[in-house]
């Protein structure tokens, strides 16, 4: 196992770079991280539709979100894959198809969590920032977005883990990420697939349970903030 | 200038708010007393429809706080409102929860902000803690910046409801002196609250609610004359302040 580390470690690093495309575990985390980054504000939007007063809002919305949600994953790298070369005309790389089909998936999936950020705010935050006479949206970009986000960090952490294990369906649509790079090593030796998937494992347990443990370690300093919040009375 | 006609409320089979009508003048300090559930925070509630009516009305200089064409937004601009559990924002200091208002809605420079959040700050005594951030105040402190934050706005009327439940009983002086100086500033109040001592030192009226319903209401010493042979006389014995 260690001979196949030493002899491939830069192809489950960055694939065949420089002298192919970028790709292996650098691939994976950017893709991860773009990801998510792209849906954040369709998941704000959505949330916030779904927590609306108005029913032509939050009926669409809610539709949405569970939509996708009743789908697995390969059904978007499926059809983003087949439909969009037809929508825009010419092919699109594996990469682009992959990052598209993730950002729709996850922004029903990270719209929950900041749906459930927002309903967990007190009443009286809103309470107090309309009786200032703010109205909805500065209410919510002051008021409610940096609470609820903050509070969530450590969720969004827990997203970015799942993205990062999502990425690896890629593989079927040919994207460059780490379990692609994977198989090209197996390709290449072809006897030793238990070890080449053995390493494909650890280096994701590794990575994701490094970014899980980040999330703990969050949520830890959040409730530890909180406790100088309501209640706690500290002297001053 | 608030006016209550008729008002019913009913918090799905249970009424909470049962025919009540009322007026609060220009300058003039109502003080709600009256047991948990009797509908004190649920009317003062009403005025800036943080909860509506479901009968009757609520008119604040003659205009209909329920009406469609109403700016409600406006209109809470004009009514400040402090809450038994602070409501601060956390996430913003003593002095970010008090410019936030002014620099959205009164449009002034972060500058200008600023110093009219010192100024507020300083009238309730907290200047030195104006970049200290809620979560490390004391709750005396947090209800003072409360107190500030909605007095920068510069309402016409202050409504108070329960300011001082949620405090150890050596902070409750501290928010009541400013609701004492506010007073005696010719501000127009209705504070909902149980500080019997605070009623009679500052109430030109005090209205005595149970189960949704004005049951007594008189200047403090009309009511201590009166409270002997009536539900108020027992329900102050109850708060031990006879």
């Amino acid at each position: 196992m260690l001979e196949i580390l030493q002899n491939n470690w830069l192809l489950f690093l960055v694939g065949q770079y420089p002298h192919g495309p970028i790709g292996g575990l650098v691939m994976t985390l950017f893709m991860a991280a773009l990801s998510l980054a792209l849906c954040f504000p369709f998941a704000i939007g959505l949330a916030l539709a779904r927590l609306s007063p108005y029913r032509w809002l939050r009926l669409p919305a809610t539709a949405i979100v569970h939509t996708v949600r009743g789908l697995p994953l390969i059904m978007f790298i499926f059809w983003t894959y087949f439909f969009s070369p037809l929508i825009i005309g010419r092919a699109v790389g594996g990469v682009e198809t992959l990052v598209i089909a993730l950002v729709v998936y996850e922004a029903a999936y990270l719209s929950e969590i900041i749906r459930a950020g927002i309903e967990g705010l007190p009443k009286g935050q809103t309470e107090a920032a309309t009786s200032l006479g703010l109205r909805y949206w500065p209410t919510t970009i002051k008021v409610v977005l940096p609470q609820a986000l903050h509070n969530m960090l450590p969720s969004m952490v827990s997203q970015f883990v799942s993205t990062i294990k999502e990425t690896s369906l890629g593989y079927v649509i040919s994207a460059h990420e780490l379990t692609f790079a994977a198989a090209q090593v197996n390709n290449v030796l072809l006897t030793q697939p238990f070890e080449v998937y053995g390493i494909l494992a650890l280096t994701y347990f590794a990575l994701c349970f490094a970014l899980t443990s980040l999330a703990r370690l969050i949520e830890r300093r959040i409730s530890a903030g909180r406790g100088g919040a309501p209640g706690i009375v500290v002297a001053a | 200038m608030i006016r209550f006609e008729n008002v019913d409320k009913w918090f799905g089979t249970l009424q909470v708010l049962a025919g009540i009508s009322g007026e609060v003048s220009r300058g003039e300090v109502k003080v709600l007393v009256g047991p948990s559930g009797s509908g004190k925070s649920t009317l003062i509630r009403t005025v800036t429809r943080l909860e509506k009516v479901q009968g009757g009305r609520v008119l604040v200089d003659g205009a209909d706080v329920a009406a469609r064409g109403l700016d409600i937004n406006r209109l809470r601009q004009r009514i400040g409102f402090v809450f038994q559990a602070y409501n601060l924002f956390p996430h913003l200091s003593a002095l970010g929860n008090i410019t936030l208002g002014l620099t959205k809605l009164h449009g002034m420079s972060k500058a200008a902000a600023r110093e009219r959040a010192m100024e507020e700050l300083a009238r309730v005594g907290l200047t030195e803690k104006a970049n200290e951030m809620p979560g490390l105040l004391s709750g005396g402190q947090r209800q003072r910046v409360a107190i500030a934050r909605s007095l920068a706005m510069d309402p016409e009327v202050m409504l108070f409801d329960e300011p001082t439940s949620a405090l150890d009983p050596e902070m409750v002086g501290e928010v009541l002196a400013a609701m004492k100086r506010l007073a005696a500033a010719g501000m127009t109040m209705i504070c909902v609250t149980h500080e019997i001592g605070f009623a009679r030192e500052v109430a030109d009226e005090i209205w005595f609610m149970e189960t949704g319903r004005v049951i007594e209401r008189g200047k403090p010493a009309e009511l201590a004359g009166r409270a002997a042979q009536s539900r108020l006389g027992a329900f102050l014995q109850k708060v031990g302040a006879t």
